[in-house]
């Protein structure tokens, strides 16, 4: 090989190599500023979305179906709210994250977490409002067919109703019960 | 420093090369990002934020990289300082960063950046390159709340989330085409007086020069 050529292809390694290397670095050190823990910053959102106090998390390992998950569940402290963490899967950007909060076996606010999805111009200022007073004990599964909106962005919806489906499922089968019990 | 030249490369980004309305780069966040303000500021600032640093270390680093390698050697410095914006915004705005992630995460491949590294940052001094970020930033910033303005009081009556009695919201008006139209609408204004201050300008200077300084004048004026 041209040692020329050689020399001149090393240095472009080189300096690649050292630039992606101080990006590692740099970004390394803002991760340790910037890091937040997900189970602190959750129970900072539920107590933020339901004005109570969050002080232990009933389950933190979750539970997986289908369509979607749960992620983190907890009752507040005075026992009025359930609180969820809940994921769908099948969004245009991967998964979309919503907190669902029920009291008294109704849906009482359903907040939209973090996710990837690119439409939310589309729907409806009030679109999270409509799950307010769903009767989570009355049914055994909800679908995103039973999502009302005017929005076209099908995969958003999907993974949306995969979240609530998660929920629907899994306070009947966990929470619902013990709260019932 | 030359005071010319700064001025020149603060104003250029503004208004001569104003990045959404001259240059039209960056339409994607442009029309994606600009249904209310709020977005649109949080959008322009985000921007700002990586043309400054991304032209920053564009720049002090031109000697040294390889031609070869350039482009991707300013990706890996663009997306470091994407990858920092959105750490700082999922720490302290973690609303806003809900419904923005996925175009935070796109401005590594905005236009406007990698435009500004090729043919500005490569070739001219930091401090010169940080200006021209800050001036190109503040240029797509301002016309991304223009259109956010725009958009925002057309589709839902409001100013800055807040709503404006008397002005019913319009359906349909939210949706991206519509964005096509307002900015399309807004471009050509923009254009329109930048030309007419232009011109206003070019016929104040031929008056005021002497006949003396080259000024071609008729045989009639010359006897």
């Amino acid at each position: 090989m041209d040692k020329a050529k050689f020399r001149s292809m090393l240095r472009c390694v080189i300096v690649l190599a050292v630039i992606a290397l101080c990006s590692g670095l740099l970004l390394g050190a803002f991760n340790i500023l910037t890091y937040v823990d997900p189970l602190k910053s959750t129970y900072e959102r539920f107590a933020a979305d339901t004005g109570a106090t969050f002080s232990k998390m009933t389950d933190e390992e979750g539970k997986e179906y289908s369509d979607g998950s749960v992620v983190y569940y907890a009752v507040s402290d005075d026992g009025v709210y359930h609180a969820f963490l809940a994921e769908g899967k099948g969004g245009y950007g991967g998964t979309v994250q919503l907190y669902v909060y029920i009291s008294e076996n109704k849906i009482v606010k359903v907040v939209l977490g973090e996710n990837s999805e690119t439409l939310w111009a589309t729907f409806e200022d009030d679109f999270f409002d409509q799950f307010r007073g769903l009767e989570i004990n009355q049914i055994s599964s909800f679908l995103p067919s039973d999502i009302t909106t005017s929005s076209t962005a099908k995969k958003s919806i999907r993974a949306i109703g995969g979240a609530i489906d998660s929920v629907v499922k899994y306070y009947n089968e966990t929470a619902g019960g013990e709260n019932n019990g | 420093m030359d005071k010319r030249k700064v001025k020149e490369t603060l104003l250029g980004g503004l208004l001569k090369n104003n990045p959404t309305f001259v240059l039209v780069l960056g339409t994607c966040p442009t029309i994606a990002m600009t249904t209310s303000l709020a977005q649109a500021f949080a959008m322009g600032i985000a921007t700002t934020f990586v043309l400054i640093f991304s032209n920053l270390f564009v720049s002090l680093l031109r000697n040294v990289i390889p031609d070869k390698v350039r482009i991707p050697c300013y990706i890996v410095i663009i997306s470091t300082f994407v990858i920092i914006v959105q750490m700082v915004m999922r720490r302290y705005l973690p609303d806003l960063y809900s419904t923005m992630q996925a175009f935070i995460a796109l401005i590594v491949v905005n236009c406007i950046i990698l435009a500004r590294a090729e043919s500005f940052a490569s070739c001219n001094k930091p401090l010169y390159s940080m200006l021209d970020g800050v001036s190109m930033g503040l240029g797509f910033t301002a016309a991304l709340c223009v259109i956010g303005i725009v958009r925002e009081f057309l589709a839902g009556g409001a100013f800055a989330g807040m709503k404006i009695p008397g002005f019913p919201a319009m359906e349909g008006v939210g949706a991206s085409a519509f964005g096509f139209i307002a900015f399309g609408c807004l471009m050509a204004l923009f254009n329109f007086v930048i030309r007419k201050v232009n011109d206003r300008k070019e016929r104040l200077k031929k008056k005021e020069l002497p006949l003396s300084e080259g000024k071609v004048g008729t045989m009639e004026e010359a006897a």
